[in-house]
């Protein structure tokens, strides 16, 4: 896992990173004004999705993917329990 | 939000998953003094199972499980591994949660004594915010009844 890249690489990474990071602030847009509440929960789930692969490129820009890989579960973890939450709640308003 | 559902598919996944997800939280609590995580982060994980069987199948369900009562003890018995394990070094002449110290109980060297006393206290504060964790969700999703008064939770859960 404790693999070097090059400068290159790197790079690429820090740029694949940052444009997942502008994506985000799109997904934001869509989940602060998007009409329903389906488009919002659609957008929170996007974005933490984008997070964890921020964070596993992060792992691999400083060579720990080993603990990073740990973060990231918990976080898919969590995004996975705080949407169905946000079902089970939409569920039982019975406003969709 | 806490009623019984009758979808298959979210009480399945969450059947096969909720395994999982503790096998992970133990592996959260047990390394904590050598990668991300510890007792807190174990705790949350472990409470976030028992928050995903809750919501998946049922308060009554989750009752049986865990109830109030349970969450109650187990955060107490967190609480009283934690201390516990200070104040017994504190017994043994040393700082409020020097373990170095333990190693004349443990019978081991101080540096092992070290890992297994931060272990212990890892334990002991995972259990406690599990129980914790569930506990708060498990008061919201009430609206905050007492266990005294089971009869009240009926109509206000519909």
């Amino acid at each position: 896992m404790r693999r070097d890249w090059g400068k290159e690489m790197s790079n690429f990474l820090i740029c694949l990173g940052m444009g997942l990071f502008a994506l985000v602030f799109l997904c934001l847009y869509r989940g602060t004004f998007g009409p329903g509440v389906l488009n919002r929960i659609a957008a929170i789930s996007a974005i933490g999705t984008k997070t964890l692969v921020i964070l596993l490129l992060m792992g691999f820009i400083y060579n720990r993917v080993d603990m990073f890989v740990d973060i990231s579960m918990v976080y898919a973890l969590l995004n996975f329990i705080g949407t169905i939450t946000a079902a089970k709640y939409l569920e039982k308003m019975g406003e969709v | 939000m806490t009623r019984v559902t009758d979808d298959i598919i979210i009480s399945t996944v969450a059947r096969i998953l909720i395994p999982f997800i503790q096998l992970y939280a133990l592996y959260v609590i047990m390394h904590g003094h050598h990668s991300p995580g510890g007792g807190f982060q174990g705790g949350v994980i472990l409470g976030a199972s028992f928050i995903l069987y809750l919501l998946t199948h049922g308060l009554e369900e989750a009752k049986t499980r865990m109830s109030e009562m349970k969450a109650g003890l187990f955060s107490s018995f967190g609480l009283l591994i934690y201390s516990g394990i200070g104040l017994l070094c504190l017994a043994l002449g040393s700082n409020y949660l020097d373990y170095g110290e333990l190693s004349t109980i443990l019978k081991v060297i101080p540096a092992q004594a070290r890992s297994l006393g931060i272990l212990g206290v890892e334990i002991g504060v995972g259990i406690a915010v599990m129980a914790v964790m569930f506990s708060i969700f498990f008061d919201i999703s009430t609206g905050g009844a007492l266990p005294e008064d089971e009869e009240g939770l009926g109509e206000r859960d519909e």
